[in-house]
């Protein structure tokens, strides 16, 4: 981890990092670095990844049926800008 | 303690704890129910119709949700009246209660100490006897251990045994809604009153409502409490472990079996590391609809991208920031075998080993901190030693397992708030309540 990824990673989250903000976050990825390497002393040969708490049915299939709806004045409500009942943004072909 | 007083103490203690992001006046009773005119604080990541929920972020600060999370209008119609929308550590990220927007929440017992996170303000107003029930949000141990360190009951029900339909997400395989109550047997009846399945949460469990709080009792004879041996041997503060031993004791009298149980230690260390990459890169996806466009507070640009960036770029905070680009250097193509899916494949070697703890006992106990809640800039522990790795964040193996698991107040550890910590197996919340009010009784009748 060096500056150049931190800002090259913060430009993908949409967020720009104050100098003072990347050199903390280099510094402390050192340490991290310490806690990561415990993760190498787990063998997980053959172990898939546990993507949920436990083996659940949980995921069942639905009727696509409307059982919530909004609607278009609560929808826009909270947005900055709204024109002609959808959200306005800035021209994005020129 | 019925609407007006909660309101009055609400605000009697905001100038000295910052517990609470909005205290509603105007809220009106609904329906009859088992709640009827009681007080209560939602965490302020629980969307509230109508009421501002700013997930404690600034880029939340004026969100205004047009729908209620389901868990509100079960409270609702239990006759519950919502008098706090409480502060948080900035999307429910970080364990101090020192993150939020609205500045630091404070240990009503020691204003120079943390309320722990990210539940704060929702352990502090049940603390400080505004409310008996608090709702908070629990992905690490962010309800069981702010109520260890103020005094309170925290519980965490099964994964999926309450709906996360309108909570602000944190991690999504970890996330649990949890809550504080003044005493177990309050907690057994939120539980009954916030659980069912719902068909707006794909991951709630498919069952009805539980039923727990009528048949609650105390009878622990021939019940085994498991000792969760690492967790002590790394807990070097004699009171916290004189206390322990007291209870266990106690609980001896009353007929029930302590065992030590033993977990392999090198697995027990990975935990924190394991949660921070997981946590982290799912967080990381999920804070992804925070732009600015639709909701949020906006920041003004040129163009789409650019209202994107400076309305993150205003509205996260440094640790949120941090967070993220730590989770999105986990996600990256390269990174994602040695971090990513080796975070989740070392979970589950995880879970299989906390299984079968807990398949030797009827629930497991161990002192939810070292100690007591540290001072608010902080905690100076080595990060690598067994006393942070273990017996500082050992819970969060519940929100690996999904298991359910409750924090109980016992006596004080240098005359502040300190709780014993307990887990049960998956969708046993009954014996959870059971063994808990054990304690409760115990602690109540001085041991």
């Amino acid at each position: 981890m060096n500056k150049d990824i931190i800002l090259s990673l913060a430009e993908e989250l949409n967020f720009t990092l104050s100098e003072g903000e990347v050199e903390n976050i280099v510094n402390e990825f050192h340490s991290l670095q310490d806690l990561l390497s415990l993760l190498e002393t787990i063998d997980t040969e053959g172990v898939s990844e546990m993507v949920y708490p436990f083996e659940s049915p949980l995921l069942t299939l639905r009727d696509d049926e409307v059982t919530h709806e909004l609607s278009q004045s609560q929808a826009l409500s909270n947005a900055h800008k709204v024109k002609e009942g959808y959200v306005s943004v800035p021209k994005v072909v020129k | 303690m019925n609407v007006n007083e909660a309101i009055n103490r609400l605000k009697e203690i905001q100038s000295t704890t910052n517990a609470c992001v909005t205290i509603i006046e105007h809220d009106v009773k609904t329906h009859e129910g088992v709640l009827s005119d009681v007080p209560i604080a939602l965490k302020d990541n629980v969307i509230t119709k109508g009421i501002l929920t700013t997930g404690g972020s600034k880029l939340l600060s004026n969100y205004i949700p047009p729908y209620n999370a389901t868990i509100v209008d079960k409270i609702k119609q239990a006759g519950g009246i919502i008098v706090a929308k409480t502060t948080l550590d900035e999307l429910g990220m970080g364990g101090t209660g020192t993150a939020s927007f609205n500045g630091p929440v404070k240990n009503p017992f020691d204003l120079t100490r943390q309320a722990g996170g990210s539940s704060s303000g929702s352990a502090v107003v049940v603390a400080a006897k505004a409310v008996d029930i608090a709702i908070g949000s629990d992905t690490g141990d962010s309800v069981r251990k702010p109520a260890s360190y103020v005094g309170v009951v925290g519980t965490k029900p099964t994964y999926g045994r309450i709906s996360r339909y309108g909570i602000i997400p944190y991690a999504s395989s970890l996330d649990h809604v949890g809550y504080f109550t003044s005493d177990v047997r309050l907690a057994a009846l939120m539980c009954d009153v916030l659980s069912g399945q719902d068909k707006m949460d794909h991951t709630s469990l498919p069952y009805p409502s539980t039923t727990l709080a009528p048949q609650l009792h105390d009878d622990v004879k021939g019940k085994v409490y498991g000792i969760f041996k690492e967790v002590l041997e790394a807990i070097d503060h004699p009171q916290t472990l004189k206390n322990f031993d007291a209870v266990c004791k106690a609980l001896e009298s009353k007929g029930a079996i302590i065992k030590t149980i033993s977990m392999n230690e090198t697995i027990l260390r990975t935990c924190l590391p394991t949660y921070y990459i997981i946590a982290n890169c799912e967080a990381t996806a999920n804070h992804s609809n925070l732009t600015g466009v639709n909701f949020g507070l906006t920041q003004e640009g040129e163009d789409v991208e650019t209202i994107m960036t400076n309305t993150r770029t205003h509205g996260f905070g440094p640790l949120i920031r941090k967070r993220f680009v730590i989770g999105s250097y986990g996600l990256k193509d390269e990174n994602q075998d040695k971090l990513f899916r080796k975070a989740q494949k070392v979970r589950r070697v995880i879970v299989n080993e906390f299984n079968r703890m807990l398949s030797e006992c009827d629930g497991l106990i161990a002192p939810a901190t070292t100690s007591t809640a540290p001072l608010l800039e902080g905690a100076n522990m080595n990060v690598l030693s067994n006393a942070h790795l273990i017996a500082e964040n050992y819970m969060v193996l519940a929100n690996f397992s999904g298991a359910p698991s409750i924090t109980v107040p016992i006596m004080p550890v240098d005359g502040l708030p300190h709780g014993i910590n307990l887990t049960c197996k998956i969708e046993d919340e009954a014996t959870m309540f059971q063994l808990a009010l054990a304690i409760e009784t115990c602690v109540k009748e001085g041991l």
